[in-house]
């Protein structure tokens, strides 16, 4: 097995209301096992449009993508949704986690989902990963009741749930204070490192950005330093 | 704990939604007692006019018409090598009476389906007591048969039936008679018919069918009276009346029996048309109004699960971008749908039986009718059930739909 996690290979993505306007021009890179990349650039720049893209939400591009060692593009919607489901994690500026449920809950919903184990096993798993992001004591809580940097911490428990390979990230940080923006560096570094799993956050943050392992830099949907 | 994941979160979303969920299930609920409401009254009021038409005429009458003459007699002369053809033809003349009518009854006893026969003659007479007068029709019959077909006995104010067996003179006479003629049980009463004959007849019994149409002009005597009265030889037999297992499916053995015999047959139902016509209109308004209301009810349904869906948006979303596939998203709001839908039914079928024994028990008093007529039907209520849990499947569809076709990446860049 290469240690490829992630291929992109031409994509070009053009919006076409109010006028037909190219976003992202023949972006092309690779992205290794357990590495933690950043991608940044200005406003507009085509990051998020990217990394929609390589979260296999958005279908409508062209140029092809590859996911460990899977091509994703011209999958249909619902084995799209699978894929999603088993092999990627995310982490999104809010946390949209749905306030009716309890965190553990919101940590379970996509372990359910995929419905590989027993009630119990995820219900522990879940607990474990509450635990080692520092939430476990607002685990029964619901989800709508603990501060912005707890729902964040629980929003990436439940990214891990189903131990996905790589794990996207838009602006994981960007509706943090610095300390909880160090914490959550922090587990992203860990989880690179010590979990080999890869990571992409598309994020505002230069600081954020420099202590990543590698950093993607767009201008005008093109890749200017990667 | 074996729940799917769906229906867990489609039952968090019910109960935290707890306001919105109850006025949603409160709309099924009142479609579903009205719907029971209505079909109680109406099948009960069915059922009570059935029973008074079906007091006072048979199932089937079987009795001899007069006829077009036809070519059967030529075409027997002549053969078949020529066309045979009766230019203006007329009725045919006949006594309009049954022939050897006991044989008849005894080739027809041979069916199954034929529960009761009784053989009539009648004859349309003026009842009189010194100078008061009164028109009216007199039916001779064997009582005894008359009285298993239609329940005699317990119309019966005075008297029974045992004594117009007993005497051969007897008359059984309607309570209006009785009290424009002022002659009461043990009395004479006096029988004239338009060919001049006369009959003094005492009166063993009184019935009161509360049909004044009947209680003022109807009566009953043994056969061989209205016979002498019509000037008739003993066998002379207008009538036989039939009644079968199942009135409602009169149609195909009336033909049968009027093959066999010959004789014309005339269903209850032909004879009460525009009672039948009433109850046609009377489930089509019964229908109409529920059918209204269970629209309604799938709207206010269709309007909460939109609303639910609109500020669910989000949460639609990120369960997308999570791994749900778009049946996931239909089924989790379908079964919210049909939670609701199962909810207001079952409230809906406590509720609506209560409506109807409440209702059973209002007080008319006009006529025969004591009570307002319900029915407590079983098919009525699983048909409520039925219907309203059907209701909210389709007017959970379409937001489940809309729902499912929510785009991830448009709702979380906003």
């Amino acid at each position: 097995m290469s240690n490829i996690a992630l291929k992109a290979n031409h994509i070009n993505k053009y919006f076409l209301t109010p006028e037909k306007f190219q976003v992202l021009n023949e972006v092309s890179f690779e992205i290794n096992k357990g590495e933690f990349v950043s991608v940044i650039g200005k406003s507009g720049c085509g990051k998020s449009t990217m990394l929609y893209i390589l979260s296999t939400m958005d279908t409508d591009y062209e140029g092809t993508l590859a996911l460990n060692g899977e091509t994703v593009t011209g999958k249909k919607q619902n084995e799209l949704a699978a894929f999603r489901n088993e092999h990627l994690g995310f982490v999104f500026q809010f946390h949209y986690l749905l306030p009716d449920f309890t965190c553990l809950k919101n940590v379970m919903i996509p372990a359910l989902r995929l419905g590989k184990l027993s009630y119990q096993e995820i219900e522990h798993n879940a607990y474990e990963k509450l635990k080692k992001l520092g939430v476990a004591e607002q685990a029964l809580k619901p989800a709508s009741q603990i501060s912005g940097g707890q729902q964040q911490r629980v929003a990436i428990a439940r990214a891990l749930i189903n131990e996905p390979a790589i794990i996207m990230g838009d602006e994981p940080t960007g509706n943090l204070d610095s300390k909880n923006t160090a914490i959550v560096f922090d587990i992203f570094k860990q989880l690179a490192n010590e979990h080999d799993k890869t990571i992409i956050t598309v994020t505002h943050d230069n600081d954020f950005a420099a202590k990543s392992d590698r950093v993607i830099e767009m201008l005008d949907g093109k890749i200017i330093k990667q | 704990m074996k729940l799917g994941i769906n229906t867990e979160i489609a039952l968090t979303y019910m109960v935290s939604r707890r306001k919105q969920t109850i006025v949603a299930a409160l709309g099924v609920t009142f479609g579903i007692s009205m719907f029971i409401f209505m079909n109680s009254l109406i099948t009960g009021t069915n059922e009570w006019s059935e029973e008074i038409m079906l007091s006072s005429t048979p199932h089937i009458r079987l009795y001899n018409d007069n006829k077009m003459n036809d070519a059967d007699m030529l075409n027997k002369y002549e053969g078949s090598k020529t066309i045979n053809l009766i230019s203006n033809p007329q009725l045919v003349q006949s006594n309009n009476n049954i022939t050897n009518p006991d044989a008849v009854m005894k080739q027809l006893q041979q069916q199954n389906e034929i529960t009761a026969m009784s053989k009539q003659v009648s004859s349309n007479v003026i009842y009189s007591n010194s100078n008061a007068q009164e028109n009216g029709n007199v039916f001779g019959v064997n009582i005894r048969e008359q009285d298993k077909m239609f329940d005699i006995t317990s119309t019966l104010i005075s008297g029974n039936i045992q004594a117009l067996i007993n005497n051969p003179n007897g008359i059984i006479i309607g309570i209006g008679l009785s009290k424009k003629l002022n002659l009461n049980k043990g009395d004479y009463i006096t029988l004239a018919t338009a060919n001049g004959s006369t009959k003094r007849l005492e009166i063993v019994g009184v019935f009161k069918t509360t049909i004044k149409g009947v209680d003022n002009t109807k009566s009953y005597v043994n056969i061989p009276v209205v016979q002498q009265l019509l000037q008739k030889d003993r066998s002379y037999i207008t009538d036989i009346y039939i009644n079968i297992k199942n009135y409602n499916k009169t149609e195909a053995i009336a033909q049968h029996i009027a093959k066999q015999t010959g004789y014309t047959t005339e269903t209850w139902q032909s004879t009460n048309e525009q009672s039948i016509a009433g109850k046609k209109i009377r489930d089509i308004i019964a229908n109409s109004v529920v059918i209204t209301i269970l629209i309604v009810a799938g709207f206010g349904i269709y309007n909460i699960l939109n609303m639910v869906i609109y500020e669910k948006i989000k949460e639609i979303a990120i369960l997308k971008a999570t791994g749900f596939q778009g049946a996931d998203v239909v089924s989790i709001f379908i079964r919210q749908a049909l939670f609701i839908g199962i909810l207001g039914a079952l409230a809906g079928l406590l509720f609506g039986w209560l409506i109807s024994l409440a209702v059973s028990k209002m007080y008319i008093g006009l006529g025969n009718v004591t009570y307002l007529p319900m029915a407590f039907k079983t098919t009525h209520y699983i048909q409520g059930a039925l219907f309203g849990i059907v209701t909210a499947f389709f007017a959970g569809y379409i937001p489940a739909v809309k729902a499912s076709k929510v785009d991830p990446v448009q709702i979380i860049r906003g």
